[in-house]
């Protein structure tokens, strides 16, 4: 019997004890199991869990870390936007209300000069995106631990993994259309991302681990 | 350094109001007054029992500096967040179906936080952080539309100038020279004082010649040490170089000649104590008549200093005789 581990939580799936919470008698092969199952904690698909290796200690290949050569480009207005809205919580945590506000205006003001997106805009094209971004991330989290940025690590290993939960959500929602969504509830956590679908948040956020008061829930309007 | 209260967690115990020193827990905004709040004395801190009330800091420790290549890989990855995030804003606004309203909504802001936390380790963690001043400051001399909030921008320069304890990349390379300059200049200005006082001594010895090259020279060490102060950027603006007058002036006569002129004292050295008693209350006239010139900075009407040329005494007007060391009034210089 063989078990296997979410990449995105750590939730593990014992075939020995199943998941009957999720429909999975014990005993059920890995391979048995369908494909629309998805983890109980945290919503990812099957793609998203590895077998848990034998031997713990043994050393996973690394990727090979490779310097991008490119010039430091100018910030796009969205990029803009996104920075100073980080910002204004930033002065927020501080008690800085002025401050707070005077990014926010500045935030505000780049968003709406953001490009918009041309044409129909679909799914299907948020789905290349997150594809293109999971295979950018090894290189990355590799550069960042190579020039000792724990930082920048930790926000790597949080936005792919949150990558891959939209990866999962955007699969399943192409595949079952409204009815993923149809009878329950969305929440999107306010630290890190991380998106929800059940009908009740899960007690801390998989991803992150910040209490459920953080994970809000999106409106149907 | 002040306290803030969380109001989120405020249970209304209101502990802080009676251990507050000054009352600046007690204020209509449900926020410590910070001009109140003494440096961190911690009393409400400890007092809470909600928990509610924290310290922040003034000025903050510098980040840690990104390497090109992270910086490079977060925003190339903010980049695709961004359009992600504008994409999912799009299917949003064109769709009619509500679901898919409400999917491409947490779909938006999911990239929204992901972007602003990759910026973020991009270097533009900190508000305060001299990367961020920098970028503000390029957006305004550099503006990409015309009606970019300038005012917002130049507003948060001001608030958050200062605020940081960093030092730049290149003042830290520059320590030991920084170091040195000050070292440099505190050995140019005793040569220069040094070879006043050999000029002055072969003057009486009728060695003229060598009296004129120990001026010259003099002369020379205090262009030398002016130089390497004001390469050291220690010659701030005229109110903070008064004010720094002051704190020096007011160090020599209430702590450093006191024990000096105590030592001397003990020591029997009637010479020494002359002169350090001379100077001493000097120095106190002086602190006295620097932050006069502080308080009146902006008027404009000419005043005159006479100096005592025998102790350093400083008068606004010509006295009958010094008041440090009685030397007539008429020896007196005009400045």
């Amino acid at each position: 019997m063989k078990k296997y581990v979410c990449s995105v939580c750590g939730f593990v799936y014992d075939e020995t004890v199943g998941n009957p919470e999720g429909g999975i008698a014990p005993g059920t092969k890995w391979e048995d199991i369908p494909d629309d199952w998805v983890c109980p904690l945290c919503g990812a698909t099957k793609a998203e869990f590895e077998e848990q290796a034998e031997d713990v200690g043994s050393d996973v290949p690394q990727a090979p870390v490779e310097d991008r050569v490119e010039d430091m480009r100018e910030l796009s207005f969205g990029e803009l936007s996104a920075l100073c809205s980080n910002l204004s919580k930033g002065c927020a945590k501080q008690y800085l209300p002025e401050e707070t506000g005077l990014f926010d205006e500045l935030s505000q003001y780049y968003q709406s000069r953001a490009e918009p997106v041309d044409g129909d805009a679909q799914v299907g094209a948020l789905m290349d995106l997150i594809a293109q971004d999971l295979a950018g991330y090894p290189a990355a989290s590799g550069v960042a631990g190579r020039d000792d940025d724990r930082g920048a690590l930790r926000a790597l290993v949080w936005g792919e993994k949150v990558t891959k939960i939209l990866q999962s959500l955007t699969k399943r929602y192409e595949a079952k259309g409204d009815a993923l969504l149809e009878n329950t509830n969305v929440y999107v956590c306010e630290i890190c991302g991380f998106v929800f679908v059940g009908d009740k948040a899960p007690d801390v956020c998989p991803v992150c681990k910040v209490p459920n008061f953080k994970l809000a829930r999106v409106e149907r309007s | 350094m002040h306290a803030v209260r969380n109001v989120k967690l405020c249970t209304k115990d209101c502990l802080c109001l009676f251990v507050c020193p000054t009352g600046a827990t007690d204020t209509e905004t449900g926020q410590i007054d910070a001009e109140k709040c003494l440096d961190g004395c911690r009393a409400c801190v400890d007092a809470c029992p909600s928990h509610a009330i924290t310290i922040v800091p003034d000025t903050f420790p510098a980040p840690q500096l990104k390497t090109d290549a992270v910086k490079a890989s977060l925003l190339s990855l903010a980049g695709s967040k961004v359009k992600q995030e504008q994409t999912a804003n799009a299917i949003a606004r064109q769709t009619n179906n509500p679901i898919l309203k409400q999917f491409a909504s947490a779909l938006s802001k999911s990239n929204r936080l992901m972007a602003e936390d990759l910026l973020r380790e991009a270097g533009y963690l900190l508000p305060q952080s001299r990367n961020v001043q920098d970028l503000l400051q390029s957006l305004l001399d550099s503006p990409r539309t015309d009606d970019f909030p300038r005012e917002a921008a130049q507003r948060l320069l001001e608030l958050l100038e200062g605020r940081t304890t960093e030092t730049t990349e290149k003042e830290k390379n520059m320590a030991g020279t920084m170091d040195n300059l000050m070292e440099a200049f505190a050995g140019e200005s005793q040569a220069n004082r040094k070879y006043l006082a050999y000029s002055r001594k072969a003057e009486k010895e009728g060695k003229l010649n060598a009296a004129k090259l120990f001026k010259a020279a003099s002369d020379a060490e205090t262009l030398h040490a002016l130089k390497h102060f004001e390469v050291a950027g220690k010659v701030g603006g005229t109110a903070d170089n008064l004010k720094d007058a002051v704190a020096g002036e007011t160090h020599e006569y209430k702590d450093m000649y006191p024990d000096f002129v105590k030592v001397a004292e003990e020591e029997g050295n009637k010479a020494a104590l002359k002169s350090f008693e001379f100077a001493m209350k000097a120095e106190e006239v002086h602190a006295r008549l620097y932050q006069e010139a502080l308080d009146s900075i902006d008027e404009t009407e000419e005043v005159f200093y006479y100096l005592c040329p025998v102790c350093g005494n400083i008068e606004k007007s010509v006295p009958e005789k010094c008041s440090i060391c009685g030397v007539p009034g008429d020896k007196f210089i005009k400045y």
